[in-house]
């Protein structure tokens, strides 16, 4: 009868059960090389699954052209890029402000941005945690990838934070405690999937508050 | 990413699934119980996901999806690796042996040693019921979106493998 497998039947099993699954539950590791041996499957087979899509003015720059100039004509380009290239040192050392948001774990989430659209951000990242020996951050902006952003320990016990810069939109991301225990930022909105892994989630740059 | 992959940057494709590695590796290796084994079935678990990207309608449930095809793929092994030890290997001899009555965990210290024997000998269908229920934390629910089974046919696989751990266990522990 498989009415009788209900919770309430299971729940006397808990402690057998937990003496079992517990050892279970630790992370478990697949050979170093297995993600180049991966990766060099997919891009043996990515080329033809995915061609690369080309914008119609990449592919015209990527087809091979001759330019024939004249000297006095090759001056005036010259002195036009030299131009181009001064402006856009302007514009781009003005859109580079230090403004810095933070996204913290354990203590309030604060952001002092506001918005603008198309400027990059140093977001600094607290998380708190006594018993963490070893804190790294994973996210969109660095692909997941473990070790590519370790936090530091910041002067209060516990305390561990890295400053990030992170494009304008909308980011997700996750602490990793001692190189095996995900965390998602208990204040920060959060995202989870269909089987319960939850990231959470940073705007920047957004609205006149990007962390959340 | 996941438009990233499709719009020919298949570099990215290491990205999604360094997110997820982790869950599905621990899930491989307690399914197979090896290392080497859940090293095969995720080198082809990904590349079948990589290929069917497209199929993968519902962006912000590629996890789940991702995991689908890992749990799937572990499924098929595991009868692989079953046709592969009848053919081979005394089974019966290799638990009576693991977990012998009288056999205390702190002699030899290897509690996990006797765990994992004993889940190897459970069918595949109990096992892997067992790894999403109480190793991987799911609810029923999330374990029948995953699996395609009803909630009260998971539950019995479950009390199944319970039991037969228990039994096969219960020297181990003291009952």
């Amino acid at each position: 009868m498989v009415e009788n497998y209900d919770d309430s039947a299971m729940a006397k099993d808990a402690e057998f059960i937990d003496r079992i699954a517990t050892p279970l539950r630790a992370p478990e590791r697949v050979h170093p090389t297995f993600e180049h041996r991966l990766m060099e499957k997919v891009s043996a087979e990515g080329a033809a699954l995915y061609p690369a899509r080309e914008s119609s003015i990449h592919g015209w720059l990527r087809n091979e052209r001759i330019f024939r100039v004249n000297p006095l004509g090759a001056l005036a380009v010259a002195a036009g890029i030299a131009a181009i290239i001064g402006v856009s040192g302007i514009a781009i050392g003005l859109r580079i402000s230090a403004r810095t948001s933070v996204a913290a774990s354990g203590v309030a989430v604060q952001s002092a941005s506001t918005a603008v659209p198309d400027t990059v951000q140093i977001v600094r990242f607290v998380f708190v945690d006594s018993g963490a020996k070893r804190v790294e951050l994973v996210g969109d902006f660095n692909e997941w990838a473990k070790g590519s952003i370790v936090l530091r320990r910041s002067g209060a016990p516990g305390v561990w934070s890295a400053s990030v810069p992170l494009s304008p939109g909308r980011h997700e991301y996750a602490f990793i405690i001692n190189g095996s225990r995900w965390v998602a930022d208990p204040l920060a909105l959060k995202s989870s999937d269909d089987f319960g892994t939850e990231s959470s989630v940073i705007r920047v740059g957004t609205s006149s508050k990007s962390a959340t | 990413m996941i438009a990233a992959v499709l719009a020919g940057d298949v570099e990215a494709f290491s990205g999604l699934i360094r997110r997820y590695e982790d869950t599905c590796v621990r899930f491989a290796v307690r399914m197979l119980g090896s290392r080497v084994d859940a090293d095969d079935a995720l080198q082809s678990a990904f590349m079948r996901a990589f290929r069917s990207l497209r199929n993968c309608r519902d962006r912000d449930r590629f996890g789940g999806w991702l995991y689908q095809i890992v749990v799937n793929e572990c499924r098929t092994y595991a009868t692989r690796q079953r046709r592969r030890e009848l053919r081979f290997t005394p089974a019966t001899n290799v638990i009576e042996r693991a977990v012998a009555p009288g056999s205390e965990p702190e002699e030899d210290g290897d509690v996990g040693g006797h765990i994992e024997t004993a889940l190897a000998t459970l069918p595949a269908e109990q096992r892997e019921a067992f790894l999403l229920k109480h190793v991987e934390e799911l609810s029923y629910d999330e374990m029948a979106a995953l699996t395609g089974l009803s909630v009260p046919a998971l539950k019995m696989r479950v009390k199944r493998a319970c039991d037969a751990l228990r039994d096969l266990l219960e020297g181990v522990y003291n009952g």
